[in-house]
């Protein structure tokens, strides 16, 4: 782990920002409609990368976006033609501001997906050329519970650079991984004290305040061994029993990574798309001729649960729940997975 | 809103947004859903009448004027067509006794609700015309073309660029 | 406000009896002040039963196929949840003898930020219109107002109301929590789900979002009762009341002070006709 640290304080920070949004295609946190979402921003009161907020979607759609296409086709009496799609496919260098360790996470296990049987280059591109600067949660939320899972939240190194709002008043700038070293040396240009052994006490006695606001705990390794035998437990049926078959949890999630192929046509031309899809959905198992291996919620509960705490870690090795709570925030009935894990699990 | 015609650098400006622009020589291309009993019968006398109209309509024929699903009428603006024209039978005509009058209450609805997410009013008209009205046919398609002329090429919800 | 001992002491009856094999209420969260709807088949859960002012969702929504399947149920309603409840029982999706209905008369419910809802402000029925026990005194039926946003959004030129719903559409993920979350969404194959259909494009677009959420509303038309569980489900906080609220006041307007669900077998607003509609639009 990388321990270049820099002292700054609050207008250093904004300057630092400022210099990058000049500098490079800034995505930051902005409000619409009381919630905020990773948007372009051209400037800095337009957005709020302080401190993580409460957000709409995850840092996911800037990777793996909402809709994108994936290939265009023609139709005449020669036959069909395909052609690529004149999106570009990113090649400058993105900053994004204010991200939440927890979001940074989900792109490390999005990682492990993307790079398996098939690799996605757009995905690849969008990795390597974006910058990530997190912003440590001074404070954990109600739904919160990163801390219990099978990753390291101190010594994460899903972001490039992490900025901590010390508790003695001053503002670390820590670059994590050798690309926000070199970040931070060629565009922080007015460099205050080179961080020393203190303030990686600082640091962590920032961390220790934060873990210890938490509400929600889990016994992970418990839990993912206790889950493993449970797949015709009865209490899935019990746990979804008011769940609405609404799509949200899947959509807003960091990790959840279903996608559907659907075309748009007009006339002869038309444009294939691929697009969020969620296992929640009733529809989404449903095969041509009629059967269903997922009719009811419970099971595709059971799905859920199972996917995010087993089968994902006996894969490839990382748990696919990484600990956001945004679920439970935007589920309109408020379900969170946390509780479903630990129901079914009976701990 | 002002609906007179401004040609500048011939050039059409739409009424509806000063910035859009379009050719001189633009012809909007106009959706118009015909019920099959009487203004679809009416459009052929039209026809058969020798009767001029704008060429600016493409015709679909539906049974009823009450079969129009209101995102026939969004799926018509959001991919080629610059406005829409629904026309059935006059009231009390109506082949299957009452469906013009169940259509007559969904078209006013949809009518504002189009126009209040942003759509001119004159890009959604409807009409009522019998089988024996071919000049009002002809009457009701040049009136609704030259009223979209006025208003330009539609850009607001368009699907994504192909 | 706060029924929660009469609906537990009411639950308690109807499993005792037998009467039920569901019961539908509200459960207090542990972390905060606010509510989540409670589905018991276990008497022994009575207990947990609430009903305060922040017993916002609307329950009706639970007697979709999906979630009850042809139980006999016992279920809350506040008066825009009864009815919407009224009408699904008048479009056959509920048999009545299946539901035992507690009606409360409903003092307005608090959002998030802890004022009374913008729809309980405007409310044309408090009351339960259709119930087999009341809880609360009535006090009838209220004068209907235009909504508020819809009065100043009508103000606004062609334009600017163009690009305020054109962020709102691009802000739309395409979920469908609006529809799940609606009970008058019942359909068992949704017109917006036939994802491979030419006429319906699935894919995720912003015009796509303004395709989906036009058409819905326009299918709901006369049938919404502004419970406004769509938009507490909308996890991009979008305001889809003003959809909603514009075609009720259309509605209202023009085809005799139609309200949906106030009456006993009255269907939606599309469902009837009159030979005085206006007419003055049609060329």
């Amino acid at each position: 782990m990388n321990v270049f640290i820099v002292e700054t304080d609050k207008t250093g920070l904004q300057k630092f920002y400022k210099e990058i949004i000049g500098k490079f295609e800034t995505y930051a946190p902005v409000e619409k409609f009381g919630k905020y979402d990773y948007k372009k921003v051209s400037k800095l009161d337009e957005c709020d990368p302080d401190s993580p907020i409460e957000m709409t979607m995850s840092v996911k759609p800037l990777f793996f976006p909402k809709t994108a296409k994936v290939m265009k086709f023609r139709e005449d009496n020669t036959g069909t033609t395909v052609s690529e799609t004149d999106e570009d496919p990113l090649t400058g260098q993105r900053v994004i501001l204010g991200v939440k360790h927890c979001d940074a996470r989900g792109l490390q296990v999005l990682d492990q997906v993307y790079k398996w049987d098939y690799i996605d280059t757009d995905y690849q591109k969008r990795r390597e050329n974006t910058l990530i600067i997190s912003t440590r949660c001074d404070k954990a939320g109600t739904q919160c519970f990163c801390t219990s899972l099978d990753y390291d939240v101190e010594n994460s190194d899903a972001h490039d650079i992490r900025i901590v709002n010390g508790l003695d008043g001053k503002i670390y700038i820590q670059a994590v991984t050798q690309k926000g070293e070199g970040f931070v040396k060629e565009n922080l240009s007015q460099q205050s004290a080179v961080g020393s052994q203190q303030s990686l006490e600082e640091i962590k006695k920032h961390y220790q305040l934060f873990e210890a606001s938490f509400r929600l705990k889990m016994n992970y390794s418990e839990v993912n061994a206790k889950l493993q035998k449970l797949f015709d437990s009865l209490e899935f049926e019990t746990v979804s029993s008011n769940c609405i078959s609404c799509n949200t949890c899947a959509f807003i999630c960091p990790t959840c990574h279903c996608f559907k192929i659907t075309d748009e046509k007009i006339k002869d031309t038309g444009v294939r798309y691929k697009s969020y899809d969620s296992c929640n959905n009733g529809y989404f198992t449903l095969m041509a001729g009629g059967h269903n291996p997922r009719p009811v919620k419970y099971r595709r509960w059971r799905q859920r649960a199972l996917h995010k705490f087993v089968y994902y870690k006996e894969r490839f090795g990382m748990n696919l729940c990484v600990g956001c709570g945004h679920c439970a925030i935007s589920c309109p009935v408020n379900i969170s997975i946390f509780d479903v894990v630990n129901q079914v699990a009976k701990i | 809103m002002e609906t007179e015609v401004k040609e500048a650098q011939g050039k059409i400006i739409s009424a509806e947004n000063p910035d859009i622009t379009a050719p001189a020589d633009w012809q909007p291309v106009i959706m118009g859903i015909l019920c099959n009993w009487c203004s679809y019968a009416g459009s052929d006398l039209t026809g058969t009448s020798r009767i001029q109209y704008p060429p600016n309509i493409r015709i679909i024929r539906v049974p009823c004027s009450s079969r129009v699903d209101p995102w026939f009428i969004i799926k018509s603006l959001q991919t080629t067509a610059d406005g829409v024209l629904i026309s059935g039978c006059h009231p009390g005509d109506c082949h299957y006794i009452s469906g013009n009058y169940y259509a007559r209450r969904r078209f006013l609805v949809t009518k504002k609700l189009l126009n209040f997410v942003g759509y001119h009013e004159n890009r959604i008209q409807f009409s009522w015309v019998s089988a024996a009205e071919g000049p009002k046919f002809a009457k009701v398609v040049a009136k609704v073309t030259e009223d979209i002329k006025k208003l330009g090429p539609l850009h607001r919800y368009k699907k994504e660029n192909f | 406000m706060d029924y929660s001992k009469q609906i537990q002491e009411i639950a308690s009856k109807l499993f005792a009896e037998n009467k039920i094999d569901y019961f539908v209420g509200y459960k207090q969260n542990s972390f905060d002040d606010s509510q989540v709807p409670f589905l018991i088949t276990d008497p022994a859960e009575i207990p947990k039963l609430v009903f305060t002012d922040r017993s916002v969702f609307n329950l009706a929504n639970y007697l979709k196929p999906d979630h009850t399947k042809r139980k006999r149920v016992g279920l809350v309603v506040k008066g825009c949840d009864s009815r919407a409840l009224n009408l699904m029982l008048t479009e056959s999706q509920v048999k009545r003898e299946n539901v035992y209905i507690i009606g409360i008369c409903c003092e307005g419910v608090l959002n998030e930020k802890g004022e009374k809802a913008q729809n309980c402000v405007e409310c044309v029925m408090p009351d339960p219109v259709v119930y087999d026990e009341m809880i609360g005194t009535p006090t009838g039926k209220r004068e209907y107002k235009v909504n508020v946003d819809i009065r100043e959004l009508a103000t606004k030129a062609l334009e600017e109301r163009a690009d305020y719903f054109e962020s709102i559409f691009e802000n739309c993920i395409r979920c469908n929590a609006c529809r799940h979350s609606c009970p008058l969404c019942y359909c068992a194959k949704c017109c917006l789900d036939q994802e491979t259909s030419t006429l319906y494009h699935g894919a995720n677009t912003s015009s796509g979002a303004m395709h989906a959420l036009m058409t819905w509303s326009l299918h709901l038309a006369g049938r919404c009762v502004d419970c406004r569980n769509c938009e507490k489900a909308c996890p991009s906080h979008l305001p889809l009341h003003l959809l909603h609220k514009q075609n009720e006041s259309v509605i209202y307007e023009n085809f005799q002070q139609h309200l949906a669900g106030m009456e006993k077998d009255d269907r939606g607003a599309f469902y009837k006709y009159s030979l005085s509609d206006p007419d003055d639009f049609i060329l």
